[in-house]
């Protein structure tokens, strides 16, 4: 409109004014476009980057150098009573019969180049020895082929980790355990192949034989115990606020803190568990019972959330023709309002047990961090947990833990990626048309 | 129960004969309020044994807002305060031994938008009679089943198909299904809210038969914002006003010779 001349513009006018300004409009658009272009494509490429540095170094990790040796398995030494019980045959020296297949292959001479041989295998290799003999007592006396892991000094070297250029005193090998090692290879002894330990050992201070089987059990079973604790708990408060409560000041105080503890900061709901479970009712620390109700109480806020959305979102029609045919409340719920809803509360519920799954923070608090080789058996057994496995070993100095911390890191997204596949599927499935 | 004497000793303003000779429900100076807004204002009225009537007003007259007083749908909503008499043969509606359960078993609805549960066929019609336990066995309630579908005109059309869901059928049928399920539990009365607003002139026909059919057996009170199928199925109208119940009379009276102005208006189209 013109000041002067006030009066309406012709359609001529109009049309022109707009059509000089539908110039600068596309060009904002183009702008915002190559913004949320530039925006995806650096997402993108972060991912990517963290991606291929991951398997990069986790790939590697699943595999490991072996040495194969042809093993006399003597039965005096190695059963010394002789009734084939476990006690006898973990008191028997098997590692003499280990290395005396290893010398004949190598020929150590003196007592400074023995003492250089036996770095070459794990010191797992008894156990081993052990094991086998206690699953087939028959091949005692005889004379077979065995793949021994080789330390995690020598598969760093042979990985080209260690680097024979390296002056001597600076390598974590000297120039005779290289030799040895170099004869082994001539012999075709040493072989690379698919670890026997990452994904079935249990943590271990020797990199060569440490597993995640024991944190990945661990894990499985505080998931299912922040599962039993959280969902049901979650979905009866999301039930209640929903459709119970009275619209007061109460309820108000009530809504909003539990919007507030959803941004709470995990490590505050560790200490918390320390304080009450702990320190109030005497909790023994490290088990998965404990990790479970810690991790519970961090997601009880994200699943009521979630599942209050999904009540709210059933259609007030279904609600009103359960009604109308005299359904009582609970059996509107139960019925109706529950069913159309479990696609929303399970996605919610799926999402924050995954993150429940990747939390280090609080279970440190309580104890989770322990070194327990054994694995746990129940939710009242010590253990820990994936990411908990993977902050200790990223703490390691071995080399060979840096592929292992990978290596765990891939198991542990490979299950966060499971895990929300399944809430996509299970919504995708549960989901009805109304 | 509310004394017979003075049912028929009521003052009101509304015109017309708001007694019946059977009545079923007795409504008396009932006021509704939402929250601090009086939504109904004074109103009484009678709904005759097998009776078709309906309730007719412009928008926010508060006719569905009355409807739903009758079978205390209003009680969802927290702020609703209804006062004054609903009696159901007699017996106050808004007792507090009542239960809406049993209430809402005797007075079927039937909603606005066709609204089957995301369920099947059979088992949207089957909820009511399994929740009330009106059935002993499976034959029983497919019987129920297969006479609620015959009732409401579609059995023919669903009969093969009773597994498939309820919402996968046309608008029409979907609100065939609402009244089947509705008559499954062997309601006395039926209340209809603006049951043919959604559906198409082909399967408002179909409905309007039903309608009229099933008036034989049943009460029925309909909302409708159709003056032509007021005057098609109904045998008396009620009309509504910002609230208050204006006029209320046989329906051909209603539609040829209001007594009220502001009926004359609405009727003649120049309200609403």
């Amino acid at each position: 409109m013109n000041k002067n001349n006030s009066k309406m513009l012709t359609a001529d006018e109009a049309s022109k004014i707009v059509a000089s300004s539908v110039i600068r409009r596309r060009k904002k658009n183009a702008r915002l476009k190559t913004y949320g272009r530039i925006a995806i494509g650096l997402a993108v490429s972060f991912l990517i980057f963290l991606f291929v540095s991951i398997f990069s170094k986790g790939i590697p990790g699943f595999f490991q150098y072996y040495v194969t040796l042809d093993v006399y398995l003597d039965r005096d030494r190695l059963d010394p009573k002789g009734d084939l019980s476990p006690e006898s045959l973990y008191n028997g020296d098997a590692r003499s019969i280990v290395l005396e297949s290893l010398y004949k292959v190598i020929k150590p001479k003196g007592r400074k180049e023995k003492k250089a041989a036996k770095k070459i295998i794990s010191s797992n290799a008894d156990v081993r020895i052990s094991k086998m003999v206690l699953d087939d007592p028959n091949i005692l006396g005889k004379i077979i082929p065995i793949t021994f892991a080789v330390d995690d000094d020598i598969d760093s070297f042979l990985r080209g980790y260690i680097k024979r250029e390296t002056p001597s005193s600076e390598r974590r090998i000297n120039d005779k355990v290289i030799k040895f090692v170099d004869k082994l290879s001539a012999e075709n002894k040493i072989s690379y192949k698919f670890s026997d330990y990452i994904l079935t050992g249990s943590a271990s201070r020797s990199p060569e034989i440490a597993g995640i089987k024991g944190a990945f059990i661990g894990s499985m079973l505080t998931l299912a115990v922040c599962f039993i604790i959280a969902f049901p708990l979650g979905v009866a408060t999301a039930v209640y606020l929903e459709e119970f409560a009275p619209k007061n000041k109460i309820t108000e105080i009530i809504e909003v803190n539990i919007n507030n503890l959803a941004a709470v900061p995990s490590v505050v709901f560790g200490i918390l568990g320390l304080a009450i479970f702990i320190g109030i009712f005497g909790m023994p620390r490290s088990i998965p019972l404990l990790g479970g109700m810690v991790l519970a109480l961090m997601t009880l806020p994200t699943i009521i959330i979630s599942s209050r959305a999904a009540i709210r979102a059933v259609p007030p029609s279904i609600k009103d023709a359960a009604y109308g045919i005299g359904a009582s409340k609970l059996q509107t719920i139960f019925h109706h309002v529950l069913p159309l809803a479990m696609p929303g509360m399970l996605t919610g519920t799926i999402i924050g047990m995954a993150q429940a799954l990747g939390e280090t923070a609080p279970l440190l608090m309580i104890g989770m961090v322990a070194f327990i080789v054994d694995i746990p058996g129940g939710v009242t057994d010590p253990g820990t947990v994936l990411p908990v496995q993977i902050f200790m070993w990223a703490d390691f100095a071995e080399r060979m833990f840096i592929q292992k911390t990978s290596s765990a890191i891939i198991v542990l997204l490979v299950f966060l990626i499971l895990m929300n596949a399944a809430a996509v599927i299970l919504r995708k499935r549960l989901e009805r048309r109304w | 129960m509310v004394s017979n004497s003075n049912i028929n000793n009521v003052k009101t303003k509304t015109i017309g004969e708001i007694f019946s000779k059977d009545p079923k429900i007795i409504c008396r100076n009932v006021d509704v309020f939402y929250g601090e807004k009086q939504a109904i204002k004074d109103v009484s009225i009678d709904i005759a044994s097998r009776e078709i009537i309906s309730f007719i007003g412009p928008s926010g007259c508060g006719k569905s807002t009355f409807l739903r007083c009758l079978n205390r749908m209003n009680d969802t909503i927290d702020t609703c305060k209804v006062k004054g008499s609903i009696s159901l043969d007699k017996e106050d509606i808004y007792d507090e031994k009542i239960d809406v359960v049993t209430l809402r078993a005797k007075i079927g609805m039937v909603f606005q938008k066709p609204n089957p549960f995301p369920k099947s066929i059979y088992e949207n019609v089957a909820y009511g009679p399994k929740i009330h336990g009106l059935s002993s066995s499976k034959e029983e309630l497919d019987f129920i089943v297969e006479n609620s579908l015959k009732d409401s005109g579609l059995w023919e059309e669903v009969k093969d198909r009773l597994q498939s869901p309820g919402t996968g059928l046309s608008g029409g049928q979907q609100q065939r299904l609402c009244i089947a399920r509705a008559i499954a539990v062997s309601p006395e009365i039926i209340l209809m809210d603006e049951p043919c607003s959604a559906l198409d002139p082909i399967a408002t026909a179909k409905i309007e038969e039903l309608i009229n059919q099933l008036g034989k057996n049943y009460s029925i009170v309909i909302v409708t914002h159709s003056m032509q199928q007021a005057a098609r199925i109904s045998q008396r109208t009620a009309y509504f006003h910002l609230g208050e119940l204006i006029e209320v009379g046989e329906t051909k009276k209603i539609f040829t010779m209001p007594e009220d102005k502001q009926t004359e208006a609405y009727i003649s189209g120049r309200i609403g």
